[in-house]
């Protein structure tokens, strides 16, 4: 915190005494005593707009009844809630309030949760308005979202919250005085993020979800608190269910990560996992054809080939994958069974798509396998470098803390991404930004250097690191005065200018975070870029200031989790090195065996392993390499040729269809566990509903195999697991509020600076490739979209309602250049094959791209090429040069 | 319970208006930037007047309504893009106001002023002679487009009252009279000479002494 | 010939001025700038004001003065001032003449007002519907500025003051000094909570000063003349100069009146404005706008100065006089303003918002001869839960017709319900014996 002696001052309310730091609101003060002011336009989150007049106080010294929601506590003030003046004022605001609000509350679904039913029962306000009461034409609001506007009270929290907290201003009160009403614009649905925040933040029942309108009143609901399984932010979510059934999410205010903030993935993709498709039954093959078998027999059945296999050729025969979706348990477990009960290292999750990249060059630069800074220095930077993050679709909740930081605390944002800084129906961070560079996202690298010579020619070198590791900042500096300006500017289309003042900023600030996303993660060279953006920081001095640090952000819910729990082929449980002898040490007395010494195979080297017959079995838990990677990499025939193909899968995906053996797995909604967000943050799973038909939760369906298989790992629930998970792991992070990041580790620095940097440097201080772009082409890019997370969410009716397939977006300028408009086919084509789909004009993509959204990428795929890292294998097919025409 | 859950699915009336499955983009609209096109100067030079772009709208605004007579969504989109607003914030902005006609009205807005001041001198007969003489109330447009009658609140012309202003013009103190001759000239000459010059009342009167 | 010296209204009285620069040059504009710009220090200017006494002409009578000097001092960076000229307070027409036929009178004030507390952008925000009044300001603006009165280097005194006209687009609510912000900022006239006041936090949350119109037009004489000269005027300490009046109603010669503060509503009323328009006598007035309660008759003899107005129970606000004669029915005519204050509530506030819309309805219903007797009872209800609820001042005016009314004419009020149950007897009889 900037500043740890935070003043306070003291003032009484109802005559108790309370402290409070300066700046404290009077009904904050009062809440801190346990007085509740009745109120409704009031929210901890919205900068005070006092309109409902509900929270009327007495001030001793002030001749009118105050706000408080409006006023700031001072020393020495006496505030009175609880006169009956007091009450008669609240009373009367009451009173107007009802005037015009229906009493339809008996179909409201707000009954029950609702402020104004909930006060009006405590200030048993009757009515003496007997006039008539205004009507609201009815209008279609959108997809997802009702309105009810006759039962608006005109609060403006809906408005105040799209507009200050996501930035997205979609919602607009129209006309004025009683006829004011919240409309979208003209007779336009909504158009917007979908985040749901206006629902949960009317304090009545005049903005609701679609999702669940009629469907229940609250008291017959039951309640979970379990985490969304969207993205890497991990919010906390309350799931209500009836029965079996999955009724509503909220998330609530103060609680969790996101205290109270959800996007559309997290608020209405809810039922993706309830969808009618869902595999509930084991499935077994039998003459070709997936058919329903008994637990029992499927078991068995993969137990003796297991064997069998094991036998003719060796643990090394095998190999396993699992989704980053999966729980910590899940994880750990999974690549215990590879290591103990198979006996290979051969075994790889989803964070091998990009997070990987991060982890690794914060492990070598920094000693870290997570952030050293939480959400909260995001909030309190005062410098934000932003790159390649496209933070609003991939990690929308820590773009809420980014935003929250320039909006609220005025933080300085700086922007590297591939977006125009356009006004969209989607908040747009670099419409934040004070300096936004737009830039292409295989241009990223570039774009560092230039941030990285600027530093060094602008002798912005920190002094300690130039006394402690000379040979450092003279190699940092020799590399970069390699690299010529015009080259830069030519790569990143961006002068030097632009990188100096950038470079200015960033040094210039005390508490400086760079988020670095999934478009730079994911991107060739990306484990490169992030080891040039913590040059970067320990050049500037920031990288161990306190409140400063570097903060790759995670795609997949667990990315983080499955990277900690050893479930990567290089990482033992503790994200520590294979071969680091102290290690296995520890976790082979803590599983009472031997680990396998001969090094593990990665995803890729998996596929091609089993492509080359070397590897014959291939446990897949909730991953669909088929659907995922591009066909190039052969991966589809490679799976063909395995004997034994077993999948843990919620539905029939690609890779689930070439399967001997389907196992049916139960979602997050069915069960426990933990799992670990981008930030490091260990958080409590819980089931909301029993497990559907006769799936089982991925890490009992380990257990299970691992009995028939003959090498029992037996756990009795997840929290036994959990239990060893903090036994080998040392000092393992306890769920709680707010762990302490872990601190830069000097030792790994020091040694990162003496040697470390030496290995790669000059690999990774040139210029990346700049590819001519042809006539008639684009550069196209698989993205994130906001309203959808992998291919799960595509299963969501809610979510597909908002986006219900993959468009091409274009810039207007390209979409002119091919003679498109919004709705016109076109087929894109490059030497690896075709594809047709759907423009859609966007204004935020830069020209000269054009962004697909990966969750509809299936046949996209085939156009890509797959370029694995030479140091952390990632895989990389992030974009590819396509010609387009416009087809009929 | 059964007829709850089809509500839930959508109610009936939602049916027709479905969204469209590709929801419309705020900006980036394809067709012609009218506003831009026509008067860009103008436009950079309103932008100019002030350190916050959003400052612009109501002039922008008003741009807009002189340019077709009204505001129309496409206005309202182009003005969004040009101050960098979403449309929601422009419209918003055009609703509160009452002189800014996101409708059409017809060609000479005759806006009746019906408050205190001017009723006490008779206003309401003013709205009475629209009714006979033009056939149109108070929020209506004659069948040819050319009167659309406002009943408005004050229009600081209290001491000439009654009074009514027809689009920028004010006209005081009307009798039935010159009323009748308001109109004809509108609907001859699309402009009336009994419209107020620069104000004063009681009017300077020559004095002994002076010239 | 008025028999007070005339100081606003004293150039276009002159037969024959047109308000051009040259005009206002002739009759001795613009020394007042000359004399002090550059050469006597802003906070000199400020002193100044605050000596002479002014109180501001908008409505709430805040000591001009006083108010600049809330401005932060030694803040670097930009300031403004705001003129407000949106004249919408229903009686009012006298900021819509100073404009018309002297605008280089305001200007000049606007200039003095900007180096006096250092701000080098003024806006004045008009409303929408003087149209003509905008063209004429611009005008102005544009020959003040050829003459080096306005802009970059005033009078070659290295002074900046640029001067843009804001035209509003019809809502009462954007006289309000924090609606008019948000106006001017391109939003929904709703005003702010205030603290923080515009002084520190104003237009684009800058230090700002909002003054009205005819505020403005006063410092030319006050820093010509010296405020001495002009505290002697009208009923000093507190009210001191003229203020220009603006008489309507059932009066023979409506219009506006310029004389000095302290005269009497007698005098204004029958020696200025010619008396009762026929031979009914006076029965109320309203002595300063829609938002003043109303006066009788026995209120004649009340001085015009914000003190005296105050104590008879009422405000001189904007200074707009409306005379209403024997027979005009005091419930339609409260009835009338309180439309006015429902069509113009902003909608911010429940208690205005909700009330208003109330008021109204229920108001109607009497003067429809629907009302019943607990009517009066809810009335007096509504309006005090509406009175000091609200966030700005606009909640307690929009109580003070129907407040005022019932407090001098409740018989009136009463007669209406008495007839209507009436009625409602004659109604229902036939019904009964069915
Ligand atoms: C509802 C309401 C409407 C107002 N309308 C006006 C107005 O039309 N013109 C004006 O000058 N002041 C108006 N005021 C007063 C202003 O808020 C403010 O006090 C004034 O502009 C300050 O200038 P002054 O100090 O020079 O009087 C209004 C106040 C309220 C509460
Ligand atoms: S819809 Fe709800 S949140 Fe929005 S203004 Fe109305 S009551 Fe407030
Ligand atoms: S909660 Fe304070 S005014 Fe609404």
């Amino acid at each position: 915190m900037p500043n740890a002696t935070t003043e306070t001052v003291r003032l009484t309310i109802d005559g108790v005494s309370v402290s409070v730091p300066k700046g404290t609101l009077v009904i904050e003060a009062a809440r801190r005593v346990g007085v509740m002011v009745p109120h409704f336009c009031y929210h901890p989150k919205l900068k005070p707009d006092a309109n409902c007049r509900m929270c009327l106080v007495e001030v001793e010294r002030m001749p009118k009844l105050q706000t408080s929601c409006s006023t700031i506590a001072t020393e020495g003030m006496a505030v009175r809630t609880a006169t009956t003046v007091v009450h008669n004022a609240h009373k009367s605001v009451l009173e107007f309030i009802l005037a015009n609000h229906p009493l339809d509350c008996p179909v409201c679904d707000q009954g029950g949760k609702c402020d104004l039913q909930d006060f009006s029962h405590q200030y048993t306000a009757t009515s003496r308005f007997e006039e008539t009461k205004r009507i609201f034409q009815k209008e279609y609001f959108s997809p997802l979202i009702e309105t009810q506007m006759n039962r608006c009270v005109q609060c403006l929290r809906c408005v105040r919250y799209c507009d200050e907290v996501m930035d997205v201003k979609a919602l607009a009160p129209v006309g004025r005085g009683t006829m004011t009403e919240i409309k979208s614009f003209g007779s336009h649905p909504l158009d917007c993020e979908f985040c749901g925040g206006c629902v949960q933040i009317c304090p009545v029942g005049a903005i609701v979800s679609r999702l669940s309108m009629y469907e229940y009143r609250p008291w017959m609901l039951k309640r979970a608190d379990t985490v969304c399984t969207f993205c890497g932010d991990g919010c906390q979510i309350t799931v209500q269910t009836k029965g079996q059934e999955l009724i509503e999410v909220n998330s609530a205010h103060g609680a969790g990560r996101n205290s109270g903030d959800l996007c559309a993935r997290g608020f209405f993709g809810f039922r993706a996992t309830s969808h009618p498709s869902r595999i509930t039954h084991p499935l077994i093959r039998r003459n070709g054809m997936l058919v329903e078998a008994t637990w029992e027999d499927v078991l068995e059945f993969v137990a003796e080939q297991t064997k069998r296999l094991k036998l003719a050729h060796g643990p090394q025969a095998f190999g396993g994958l699992i989704s980053g979706r999966c729980t910590n348990e899940e994880l750990y477990l999974f690549q215990k069974f590879m290591r103990l009960t198979i006996g290979t290292n051969n075994l790889d999750s989803s964070a091998r798509y990009g997070h990987v990249n991060g982890v690794q060059a914060m492990r070598l630069v920094q000693g870290t396998h997570r952030w050293t800074v939480t959400f909260e220095d995001i909030v309190q930077a005062d410098v934000l470098l932003l790159i390649g993050t496209n933070i609003t679709e991939a990690n929308p909740i820590t773009g809420l803390k980014v935003k929250e930081a320039v909006k609220k605390h005025s933080a300085t944002l700086l922007t590297i991404e591939a977006i125009q800084p356009a006004i969209g129906t989607i908040s747009n961070i670099s419409n934040l930004s004070q300096q936004h560079l737009c830039i292409a996202p295989s241009q990223f690298g570039a774009a560092v250097l230039g941030l990285l010579k600027a530093v060094v020619e602008g002798n912005h070198v920190d002094n300690t690191i130039k006394q402690r590791a000379p040979d450092y900042v003279s190699a940092v500096s020799h590399a970069v005065q390699q690299l010529a300006w015009d080259d830069l500017a030519v790569s990143t289309g961006v002068p030097h200018e632009s990188f100096f003042q950038m470079a200015a900023s960033l040094v210039g600030g005390r508490r400086v975070v760079v988020l670095a996303g999934q478009m730079l993660l994911r991107s060739q060279g990306g484990y490169g870029i992030c080891l040039n953006l913590l040059d970067l920081l320990l050049l500037t001095g920031k990288l161990t200031a306190q409140g400063c640090g570097f903060a790759p952000l995670a795609e997949e819910n667990n990315d983080q989790g499955a990277v900690e729990m050893g479930a990567v082929a290089a990482l033992l449980p503790g994200a520590r090195d294979l071969t680091d002898q102290d290690a296995r040490a520890q976790i082979a007395h803590a599983w009472k065996e031997d680990l396998p010494v001969a090094a593990g195979a990665t995803l890729t080297e998996m596929i091609d392993r089993a492509q080359a017959g070397i590897i014959k079995g291939l446990f897949v838990v909730g991953e669909n390499p088929v659907g995922s990677l591009p066909p190039q990499t052969g991966v589809k025939e490679a799976l063909g040729k395995l004997d034994l193909l077993v999948c843990q899968e919620l539905f029939l995906t690609e890779t689930a269809a070439l399967a001997h053996v389907v196992l049916p797995a139960a979602s997050a909604m069915e069960k426990a566990g933990t799992f670990t967000n981008t930030e490091g943050h260990v958080q409590a799973v819980r089931p909301a509903i029993d497990p559907l038909g006769d799936s089982r939760p991925d890490w009992e369906i380990l257990s299970a195999l691992s009995v028939f298989i003959g090498v029992p790992l037996e756990y009795g629930d997840a929290k036994e697991i959990l239990k060893e998970i903090r036994a080998v792991i040392p000092g393992y992070g306890s769920l709680g509020p707010s762990p302490i990041p872990p601190a830069v580790n000097p030792m790994v620095v020091d040694q990162y600076v003496t040697d470390g940097y030496r290995r790669d440097l000059a690999g990774r201080y040139t210029l990346p490739a700049r590819a001519v772009r042809q006539e008639g082409t684009v550069e196209l890019g698989l993205v994130q979209s906001l309203f959808h997370s992998g291919k799960l969410s595509t299963y969501s009716k809610g979510l597909l309602q908002i986006e219900s397939s993959g468009y091409l977006h274009m810039n207007p300028v390209d979409a002119a250049r091919f003679g498109l408009t919004t709705g016109d086919r076109v087929r894109l084509s490059n030497s690896r094959g075709e594809f047709a789909t759907t423009a859609k004009v966007l204004d935020r993509v830069p020209e000269g791209l054009a962004w697909f959204p990966d969750h509809f990428a299936q046949d996209a795929l085939r156009l890509f090429d797959c370029v694995v890292d030479p140091d952390t294998k990632v895989p990389s097919f992030r974009t590819v040069s396509v010609s387009v025409m416009k087809t009929t | 319970m059964l007829a709850r859950r089809a509500a839930s699915e959508g109610p009936r009336w939602t049916r027709a208006v479905r969204a469209p499955s590709i929801p419309s983009p705020w900006v980036g609209r394809q067709g012609s930037q009218m506003l831009k096109e026509k008067y860009q100067e103008e436009i950079d030079e309103i932008i100019s007047r002030y350190p916050v772009k959003r400052s612009a709208l109501i002039p922008l605004l008003y741009l807009a309504q002189r340019d077709e007579g009204f505001i129309s969504e496409a206005a309202m989109k182009e003005i969004a893009g040009l101050l960098r607003l979403t449309p929601p914030q422009v419209y918003e902005t055009a609703t509160f106001y009452t002189m800014l006609n996101l409708k059409r009205v017809g060609k000479f807005h005759l806006q009746v002023c019906k408050s205190l001041m001017c009723a006490l001198a008779g206003s309401d007969t003013v709205i009475g002679w629209v009714k006979t003489k033009l056939g149109i109330g108070p929020g209506e447009t004659t069948s040819d487009g050319l009167f659309s009658l406002s009943a408005v609140e004050c229009l600081a012309a209290c001491g000439t009252a009654p009074m009514m202003q027809v689009n920028e013009d004010y006209y005081e103190r009307l009798t039935e009279e010159r009323f009748d001759r308001i109109l004809a000239d509108l609907k001859r000459d699309g402009t009336c000479s009994l419209k107020t010059g620069p104000f004063m009342w009681p009017e300077p009167v020559a004095v002994k002494g002076e010239t | 010939m008025p028999k007070h010296e005339l100081i606003l209204l004293k150039n276009m009285m002159q037969l024959g001025y047109t308000g051009s620069l040259q005009d206002y040059e002739r009759a001795g504009g613009y020394q007042a700038l000359r004399k002090v710009v550059g050469k006597v220090p802003p906070a000199d200017v400020t002193a100044m004001v605050m000596k002479s006494g002014l109180r501001g002409r908008g409505g709430a009578g805040f000591p001009t003065g006083v108010k600049w000097g809330f401005l932060p001092k030694g803040y670097q960076g930009p300031r403004y001032l705001c003129c407000n000229a949106d004249e919408s307070e229903p009686g009012t027409f006298k900021d819509r003449q100073l404009i018309e036929r002297d605008p280089h009178q305001i200007l000049e004030g606007i200039v003095l007002a900007c180096y006096a507390i250092g701000a080098e952008t003024a806006y004045i925000y008009i409303r929408g519907e003087f149209v003509l009044g905008a063209r004429i300001l611009e005008q102005a603006i544009a020959e003040a500025r050829t003459a080096g009165y306005i802009g970059t280097n005033i009078l070659g005194a290295g002074i900046t003051a640029n001067v843009w006209v804001h035209r509003g687009a019809g809502a009462y609510i954007c006289g309000e000094e924090t609606a008019l912000l948000e106006s001017l900022e391109g939003k929904r006239g709703l005003p702010r909570v205030k603290p923080p006041f515009p002084a520190t936090h104003g237009l684009y949350n800058k230090p700002t000063v909002v003054n009205n119109i005819e505020t403005l037009a006063n410092l030319p004489h006050i820093v010509g003349r010296g405020p001495e000269w002009f505290a002697s005027i009208g009923s000093p300490p507190k009210s001191t100069g003229t203020r220009v009046f603006c008489v309507s109603g059932h009066v023979n010669e409506p219009g506006n009146y310029e004389v000095p503060m302290g005269i009497t509503f007698r005098e204004l009323i029958y020696e200025h404005a010619g008396g009762m328009r026929s031979d009914k006598p006076l029965k109320a007035f309203i002595p300063g706008g829609a938002s003043a309660p109303f006066l009788t008759a026995n209120h004649l003899d009340v001085k015009l100065d914000f003190e005296s107005v105050a104590a008879a129970g009422s405000m001189l606000g904007s200074g707009g006089v409306t005379v209403m004669e024997e027979g005009t029915d005091m419930v339609w005519a409260a009835l009338r303003l309180m439309e006015f204050f429902y069509h113009e509530s902003c909608g911010k506030c429940s208690p205005c918002r909700e009330g208003s819309s109330w008021l109204v309805q229920t108001m109607r219903r009497i003067v429809a001869k629907r009302g019943r007797m607990e009517d009066l009872e809810t009335l007096v209800d509504l309006c005090k839960n509406i009175e000091g609820r609200t966030v700005c001042a606009f909640g307690d005016a929009s109580v003070a017709p129907i407040m005022s009314t019932l407090k001098h004419w409740r018989a009136e009020y009463v007669t209406l319900i008495q007839e209507a149950e009436a009625a409602n007897l004659i109604k229902l009889e036939p019904a009964g014996r069915h």
